[in-house]
C-alpha cells in the first residue's frame, strides 16, 4: 500500500506568549523568551497519517517525517519518532534560511523527490500529509506550493478519514460546509485542518527514538532551485506591534443604555483600530502630486519625513526641477544632510526621486469566488479595494470569474466596481478543484499580466492563490488585513503594493512587498476590506475565455457535499458568550438564543454563540463553542460576555476583540477591569430587558 | 527504573550510573519537562550540595546552569515571630542560643545553606543524568506497580492509559498504559506518591504513626531593585505566628511564612500550613495573603509582580512515619526502594527535606550498583546503610517534634519539644479527621483569586480526559459534609478544582489541578482520591 510523508515544523509556542516576548520598539519576537514546540496542526497531521496507515495499510507502510529548520528542529522529529514515524529527515542548511513560502516549498519538494528516489524506490504510491498551516507563519501556502512544484494535486482542510471499498474518503471543510472527497491520483498533498486526536508518545517508541539516527540533508543534497532569501518572492519590510486598543471599562447603568452602546459600537468606524485595516489617504502617483519633489507616500513613516525635509531644502535652494541641480546646489544638499543620510544616501534619494514610472504595469485584478449561486461576500469586498487601488494607479479593475454557467453574475460584479470581467467557462469548473482552477486563472493572468492579483483568504482562495503564484513565479502574501500602494523612492520604486498582515497569532503585524515578481499577489482576510455601495448603472466589459480541461486535470472526486448548520464559526462580527452566571443549560439556551436572534436581525450580521470554560464544563453547550486559551481565540467586533467572571485564560482568548461588553452580578468580577462597557446585574433579568431594548 | 525525576530520583540514577556505567537506567516523570513538578522553598545544606557535586563532575565551575543553581548561599537568616497584623519579634537569637545549647529546636537555622530553586536543580540534574547516558523520559505517568504472584518481588510499573474521553471511552488515539519491567524499582515520587502509596498497601509496609502533611503555597514575586537591595540577595526569612497561630486566642495551626532571595530582583514568598488545621473555612492562600500584607513582608514586595505560583504538600510525620517492612524493617521491600519525600524524609526541626532526599538518592544509587546481581536485597541493604547514616540520625532526633506539636499545640508543643528524643511518640489522628466546625479568625471577605494563581503555575491538562480526581461517594458531600463543613475542598483547594454545581459537589475543573494532593488528605470524610492524569499534565514550574 501507500507510504506517508509527513511534513512537520518547529514553531515558537505562541500559546504561552506574554507581552515581554516582544521587543516593544520593533515588535519582533524575542525568540529566546518562547519555547519551541511542534506546530500543533502538524501533530494532528501525524495522527491523521497514523490513522490512514491503520485503516488502509498492511502494516508495512512507512511514515516518513520531514522537517526543514535549524539543527534544533531535530526535537520535532524526535516527537514524531516517539509516536509513529519510522524515518525522520532533517533538512538543515544556513543557505535555506530567510526563505518565504515559495523558497520553503521548493526545497521541501526537492527533498520529497529525493525521498521518492532513494527511500521509496521510485514508487509514486505515497501521500504527503501536513498541517494546514503553521502558527508562526499562518499562511497555509507551503503545502499548496509544494503540490504545484511537484505538479500533483492538493486536497486541503481535511478533518476526517474513512476507508471504504479499498479507497480513502476524506471529509474536508469548504466555505459554508463540508464535502467528502476521494483523491484521484497519487502522490497527492493532503492538509489537515482539524484532527483532534494527537498521538501519545509510547515508552518503547521514545526509547527507540532516543537511539534512532536522524537523517540529515543539506542544500547541496537536494539540488533545489529556489532557496533562502535569494529565492524568495516576497520580503518583509516592516514589523510592528498591532495597535492594541486599551479597554475603556465604562459602567453602563441599564439595559436600554447598553442596547445603545451595542448599536454605537457596532456601527462605529474603526479604521485605525486593532484590526489593522487602516487605510490612510489614497495614493497619488508622483506625477500628480501638488508640489515638486513631493515624496510623501513612502512605505516607512521615517522615509516620509526624510523626503519632506529633503524636498523642503530643495525648494529653499530655489530648485524647480531635477536638471537644475548643479554642483553648487548638490553640495548645499549634501552639507545639509550628510550627517543624517551620508553622501551616498542623499544621491540615492535624489536619483530615486527622478523615477516617476510605476514599478509595475497592468490592471488590478480580483479572482472571484462563488458558491451556492452567489458571489462570496469577500469577493465584493475585494472589488471595492481593487477599485480604490486601480483608481489611484489610474488603471482598470478586473475580475476573474471561472466557473460554469455564471455569466449572469458579471453584471453584479460590475455594479460593485469592476471595469472588466474575464469569464472562463467550463463544465469542469462547476465545483472547486484547485488543479483546473489554478490552470484557468494562471493562464489568464499570464496572458494579461495585471500588476496586482487579489484573492479572498477563504478555504478555496488559500489553496488557489499559492498554486497560481508559484506557477507564475510571483510573490504572494497571505491573509492581508491592509493593502496600500506606496513608493520606495530610495530604491527608485514607484507605486508598489504594501501587503500588511497579522503574524504569530495576531501578536505582530508585518508589512510585506513582492520582489522578483511580474505581478503582486495577495490573499485578503474576509470581512476587513469595505464593499462599495453597488451602482447598477455602472458599465463594464466582459471578456469570455476558453480553456481545455479533461477529467485528468482534476485531483479529487467529490462524493458528497453538505452545507453545514451546526458548525461553529467564530469568524463573525458579533459573538455572544455565556458563563456559569447563567446558572443552567435552559437559561443558557433561552437567553443566549434570544439575544443572538435579535442581534442578528437588528445588525444584519451573523452572530455566533460562545461560552466560558465553566459553562462548557457544566454542559450548557458543546466544547466547540468554548472561547479562551483552551478553546478558540476570537477577535470579533463585539464580544458580549454574559455571566462570565473573566478569568485570565478566557480574556487572553478575546484580546483581539474590538469592543468587549460584560454583564455580571458580581461588582468585583475581574472582567470589569478588562472590558469596554459593563453592567452590574443579574443576567437572567438583564438579558430580556436588553432584548427588548434592542428590539425597540 | 526510577519513578520521579526530582532531586532524589535523579541523584539516585546518577550515583548508580557513576558507580556502574554498565547499568541501564531509566527515570520516568509525569511532568512535561525537567523540574516542572518540583516545588520547594528551598534551602539546601552544603553537605548535600557537596555530595551531589561529587557524583556530578569536576569542572562544574565553568557550567552556567550549575553556577546559576548554586550561586546563592544564605548570609542572613532571620526567624521572626509575627504577633499580629503588625508586630514582629525576632527570635533568631533565641534559636541560635538553643543551637548553642544543643537543643533540637536550635536546628532551625540555615547559615551557609544554599538557596536553590528545586525546579532548576531538577533541571540541572536531569541534564547531567542524560549526559551520563541515563534515559530520563518526561510525560510518562506511572499509576501502579506490578508485584510477582508471591508478592516478594516487583516486576514492573504500569503507565496510565491515555486517550480516553471524559466518560472513559476510547478515542481514536487511545493508547493502553505500557508495563515497564525492571530489575530494581526506585520510588522517588515525592510527597504522597501514587505508586508509592499503592506499593505500601500491596507490600504491606507499615508506618509506626500516620503520615502528617502540610501544604506550602508559594509565589515568586518580582520586586523593584530598591526593594530587593533592601531585602538582600542572600537572605532567608522564616516567620512563625500570625496569621496561622496566635497565642491563646488562636488560630492554632502549625506553620509559618517564608521569604527567600531568588536573584533577578525576585523574592520567593511562601506559606506552609500543617494539614491538621481545624477551621473548615480556611484556605492556605488566605494565610499567604495575610502574610504578604504584614508590614514586614509588604515593604519588600509591595507593587511587585507575581511571576510564578505553585502549591505542594510536605510530608511532616518524620522518623516514625517512614514506611517500613514489618519483618525486615526495610524502607521499601525486596527490589523496591522508596526514597526522598516519598519515604517522608523531611526533618521538621530544620523544616528541610531536600538534603535528605538527595542523600537517600545517592545511597540508593550506590546500593543498586552494588546489589544488581541480587536485586531483591536492594531495599534491605539500602535500609542498613541509611539507618546508620547522618540522615537517619537527624530524622530520629526530630522524630517526635511534629507529633508533639500536633498533640499539644504550638504553645506547649514548642517548649516541650526541647526534650527532643526523650519524649514518647504521641499518637496523632490523620489530618482529615481534625476538621471542626470552627471558623478561621482572619477570614477576609474577598475570595483569593485562584484563577490567576493557577494561570501563573502554568498548569495544563488535556480537557477531554476522565477526571483524575474522584469523589468516592457524593452523598457524603451533600448529606454529611455540606451541613457541617460546607464542603471545605471548594475553599482549600489552591487551584479551585472543586465546585458545587447544582447541588452536587464535583471536581469541576480537574485541568486546574496543581498535583498538590491536599484534597485527598484533607477531605474531612476521606472521600477524595487523586490518580495521575495523562502525561505532561499538571503545573509547569520553572522557578519554584
Amino acid at each position: 500500500m501507500s507510504d506517508y510523508i509527513v511534513l512537520i515544523k518547529q514553531v515558537p509556542d505562541i500559546s504561552q506568549i506574554t507581552d515581554n516576548a516582544f521587543n516593544p520598539e520593533t515588535g519582533t519576537l524575542i525568540r529566546g523568551r518562547l519555547q519551541n514546540v511542534i506546530n500543533e496542526l502538524d501533530t494532528e497531521a501525524l495522527a491523521f497519517a497514523h490513522q490512514m496507515k491503520k485503516l488502509g495499510g498492511d502494516g508495512n507502510d512507512r511514515i516518513i517525517c520531514l522537517t526543514m529548520g535549524p539543527p534544533m528542529a531535530e526535537e520535532v522529529l524526535h516527537y514524531a519518532l516517539s509516536r509513529s514515524a519510522d524515518i525522520a529527515i532533517l533538512l538543515t542548511d544556513r543557505a535555506l534560511g530567510g526563505a518565504d513560502t515559495a523558497a520553503t516549498a521548493n526545497p521541501l519538494a526537492y527533498a520529497i523527490r529525493k525521498i521518492e528516489r532513494e527511500i521509496l524506490n521510485r514508487s509514486r504510491d505515497y501521500y504527503i500529509i501536513t498541517g494546514m498551516q503553521s502558527v508562526d507563519g499562518d499562511t497555509a501556502q507551503v503545502p499548496a506550493q509544494i503540490a504545484e512544484e511537484l505538479d500533483i494535486g492538493c486536497v486541503s482542510y481535511l478533518t476526517e478519514v474513512a476507508f471504504e471499498g479499498g479507497r480513502f474518503a476524506f471529509n474536508r471543510i469548504i466555505s459554508g460546509g463540508s464535502q467528502v472527497v476521494a483523491v484521484k491520483k497519487l502522490p497527492a498533498v493532503l492538509t489537515v485542518a482539524k484532527y483532534e486526536y494527537p498521538l501519545y508518545a509510547s515508552f518503547s517508541a521514545t526509547r527507540r527514538a532516543n537511539r534512532t539516527k536522524i537523517i540529515q540533508w543539506g542544500a547541496s543534497d537536494i539540488h533545489a532551485t529556489q532557496i533562502g532569501a535569494k529565492g524568495s518572492k516576497t520580503q518583509v519590510i516592516r514589523i510592528f506591534p498591532p495597535g492594541k486598543t486599551t479597554r475603556k471599562c465604562r459602567q453602563v447603568k441599564d439595559a436600554q443604555e447598553l442596547a445603545n452602546v451595542i448599536f454605537e459600537n457596532y456601527y462605529r468606524d474603526v479604521s485605525s483600530s486593532a484590526r489593522g485595516a487602516a487605510s490612510a489617504t489614497n495614493y497619488i502617483l508622483p506625477g500628480r502630486r501638488s508640489r515638486n519633489f513631493e515624496r510623501n507616500f513612502e512605505g516607512l513613516e521615517r522615509d516620509n519625513q526624510n523626503f519632506t525635509m529633503l524636498a523642503d531644502k530643495m525648494h529653499e535652494l530655489g530648485l524647480e526641477d531635477f536638471y537644475e541641480i548643479d554642483e553648487e546646489s548638490m553640495s548645499g544638499l549634501i552639507d545639509a544632510f550628510v550627517d543624517q543620510f551620508g553622501k551616498k544616501g542623499i544621491e540615492d534619494m535624489i536619483e530615486g526621486m527622478k523615477q516617476f514610472n510605476p514599478a509595475y504595469q497592468g490592471d488590478v485584478w480580483v479572482v472571484a469566488e462563488y458558491g451556492e449561486g452567489a458571489i462570496h461576500p469577500a469577493t465584493l469586498e475585494l472589488i471595492g479595494k481593487a477599485r480604490e487601488l486601480a483608481d489611484s494607479l489610474e488603471v482598470k479593475a478586473g475580475v476573474v470569474l471561472a466557473g460554469h454557467g455564471l455569466e449572469d453574475l458579471s453584471r453584479r460584479l460590475i455594479a460593485y466596481g469592476a471595469d472588466n470581467i474575464y469569464y472562463i467557462e467550463h463544465e469542469l469548473l462547476g465545483h472547486f478543484d484547485p488543479l483546473p482552477f489554478r490552470k484557468a486563472v494562471a493562464d489568464l493572468v499570464s496572458e494579461y499580466w495585471p500588476q496586482i492579483v487579489l484573492f479572498a483568504a477563504t478555504p478555496a482562495g488559500r489553496v488557489l492563490a499559492p498554486m497560481v503564484s508559484y506557477r507564475l513565479k510571483c510573490g504572494l502574501t497571505a491573509d492581508c488585513t491592509s493593502l496600500d500602494i506606496r513608493d520606495n523612492t530610495k530604491k527608485g520604486q514607484v507605486a508598489i503594493l504594501l501587503q500588511t498582515r497579522p503574524a504569530l497569532g495576531g501578536n505582530v503585524m508585518a508589512t510585506i512587498t513582492s520582489i522578483n515578481s511580474r505581478s503582486q499577489m495577495a490573499t485578503a482576510r474576509p470581512g476587513v476590506m469595505k464593499k462599495v455601495i453597488p451602482d447598477e448603472s455602472r458599465t463594464g466589459s466582459v471578456f469570455r475565455h476558453e480553456i481545455d480541461l479533461t477529467d485528468a486535470d482534476l485531483c479529487m472526486d467529490v462524493q458528497k457535499y453538505e452545507v453545514s448548520s451546526g458548525m461553529v464559526n467564530f469568524e463573525v462580527e458579533v459573538i455572544v458568550s455565556g458563563g456559569k452566571g447563567l446558572q443552567n443549560r435552559d437559561n443558557y439556551e433561552d437567553l443566549i438564543n434570544s439575544l443572538c436572534t435579535i442581534l442578528q436581525q437588528k445588525l444584519g450580521t451573523n452572530v455566533e454563540k460562545g461560552a466560558s470554560r465553566a459553562a462548557v464544563e457544566r454542559g450548557y453547550i458543546g466544547r466547540a463553542h468554548q472561547v479562551g486559551q483552551t478553546g478558540t481565540a476570537v477577535g470579533p467586533k463585539l464580544y458580549l460576555a454574559l455571566g462570565i467572571s473573566g478569568a485570565i485564560q478566557h480574556m487572553i482568548g478575546v484580546a483581539n476583540t474590538e469592543t468587549i461588553i460584560a454583564i455580571n452580578s458580581d461588582p468585583n468580577a475581574p472582567i470589569f477591569k478588562m472590558c469596554d462597557y459593563y453592567l452590574i446585574g443579574n443576567v437572567e433579568e438583564i438579558i430580556p430587558q436588553l432584548v427588548k431594548g434592542l428590539g425597540a | 527504573m526510577v519513578v520521579g525525576a526530582g532531586p532524589a530520583g535523579l541523584a539516585c540514577a546518577i550515583s548508580a550510573k557513576r558507580k556502574d556505567p554498565q547499568l541501564e537506567i531509566c527515570v520516568i516523570d509525569k511532568g512535561s519537562d525537567p523540574g516542572n513538578h518540583n516545588l520547594s522553598g528551598a534551602v539546601l545544606e552544603p553537605d548535600a550540595a557537596r555530595g551531589l557535586i561529587d557524583v556530578l563532575k569536576e569542572n562544574w565551575q565553568d557550567d552556567e546552569l550549575f553556577i546559576d543553581v548554586f550561586n546563592r548561599a544564605v548570609e542572613r537568616d532571620d526567624i521572626l515571630f509575627f504577633l499580629g497584623k503588625k508586630c514582629k519579634l525576632n527570635i533568631g537569637p533565641l534559636i541560635r542560643f538553643a543551637g548553642m545549647c544543643k537543643l533540637p529546636i536550635g536546628n532551625m537555622r540555615h547559615d551557609g545553606d544554599y538557596i536553590v530553586s528545586i525546579s532548576r536543580l531538577a533541571k540541572l540534574l536531569g541534564r547531567e543524568a542524560r549526559r551520563l547516558g541515563i534515559e530520563v523520559l518526561f510525560g510518562f505517568p506511572a499509576e501502579d506497580i506490578i508485584l510477582s504472584d508471591d508478592g516478594s518481588k516487583a516486576m514492573g510499573v504500569k503507565l496510565v492509559d491515555q486517550g480516553l474521553d471524559k466518560e472513559g471511552n476510547k478515542q481514536p488515539n487511545y493508547s493502553a498504559g505500557e508495563i515497564i519491567e525492571a530489575d530494581v524499582i526506585v520510588l522517588a515520587e515525592g510527597c504522597d506518591g501514587l505508586v508509592t502509596e499503592r506499593f505500601i498497601e500491596k507490600a504491606l509496609l507499615k508506618r509506626k504513626t500516620n503520615q502528617l502533611y502540610s501544604i506550602g503555597v508559594k509565589e515568586v514575586i518580582k520586586v523593584s531593585e530598591e526593594q530587593y537591595e533592601r531585602f538582600g540577595d542572600n537572605r532567608v526569612v522564616h516567620a512563625l505566628g500570625y496569621p496561622v497561630w496566635t497565642p491563646v486566642l488562636g488560630p492554632g495551626m502549625f506553620g509559618g511564612g517564608l521569604m527567600y532571595s531568588y536573584g533577578d530582583n525576585c523574592i520567593a514568598v511562601g506559606m506552609i500550613v500543617g494539614l491538621d488545621w481545624k477551621e473548615f473555612d480556611f484556605n492556605p492562600q488566605d494565610a499567604l495573603t495575610h502574610f504578604k500584607n504584614h508590614p514586614f513582608v509588604n515593604q519588600f514586595i509591595n507593587d511587585g509582580k507575581v511571576i510564578e505560583t505553585g502549591a505542594k504538600m510536605i510530608p511532616e510525620g518524620g522518623f516514625y512515619a517512614i514506611p517500613r517492612d514489618s519483618e525486615t524493617n526495610s524502607i521499601g521491600k525486596g527490589n523496591v526502594i522508596i526514597i526522598g519525600d516519598g519515604a517522608g524524609l523531611v526533618n521538621m526541626l530544620k523544616i528541610k527535606g531536600l538534603h535528605n532526599a538527595i542523600h537517600s538518592g545517592l545511597i540508593a544509587g550506590e546500593v543498586i550498583a552494588e546489589t544488581i546481581k541480587v536485586p531483591v536485597t536492594a531495599a534491605q541493604r539500602f535500609t542498613e546503610i541509611i539507618d546508620h547514616s547522618i540522615t537517619m540520625k537527624e530524622m530520629k532526633q526530630a522524630g517526635t517534634f511534629r507529633q508533639t506539636i500536633a498533640k499539644f499545640g504550638n504553645m506547649a508543643g514548642f517548649p516541650l519539644s526541647v526534650f527532643g528524643g526523650l519524649l514518647p511518640l504521641f499518637r496523632t489522628e490523620p489530618d482529615y479527621r481534625t476538621m471542626r466546625k470552627k471558623k478561621y479568625k482572619y477570614k477576609g471577605n474577598r475570595e483569593f483569586d485562584k484563577d490567576t494563581f493557577t494561570a501563573l503555575a502554568h498548569t495544563e491538562h488535556r480537557e477531554d480526559q476522565p477526571s483524575h480526581l474522584t469523589i468516592l461517594d457524593s452523598n457524603i458531600c451533600s448529606t454529611k459534609c455540606k451541613p457541617v463543613f460546607r464542603e471545605p475542598c471548594i475553599t482549600f483547594c489552591p487551584a479551585g478544582v472543586y465546585e458545587n454545581i447544582m447541588g452536587v459537589l464535583k471536581p469541576a475543573n480537574p485541568s486546574n489541578c496543581l498535583h498538590c494532593k491536599t484534597c485527598q488528605r484533607k477531605c474531612p470524610f476521606d472521600n477524595i482520591r487523586w490518580t495521575v492524569p495523562e502525561g505532561g499534565g499538571g503545573p509547569r514550574y520553572t522557578l519554584m
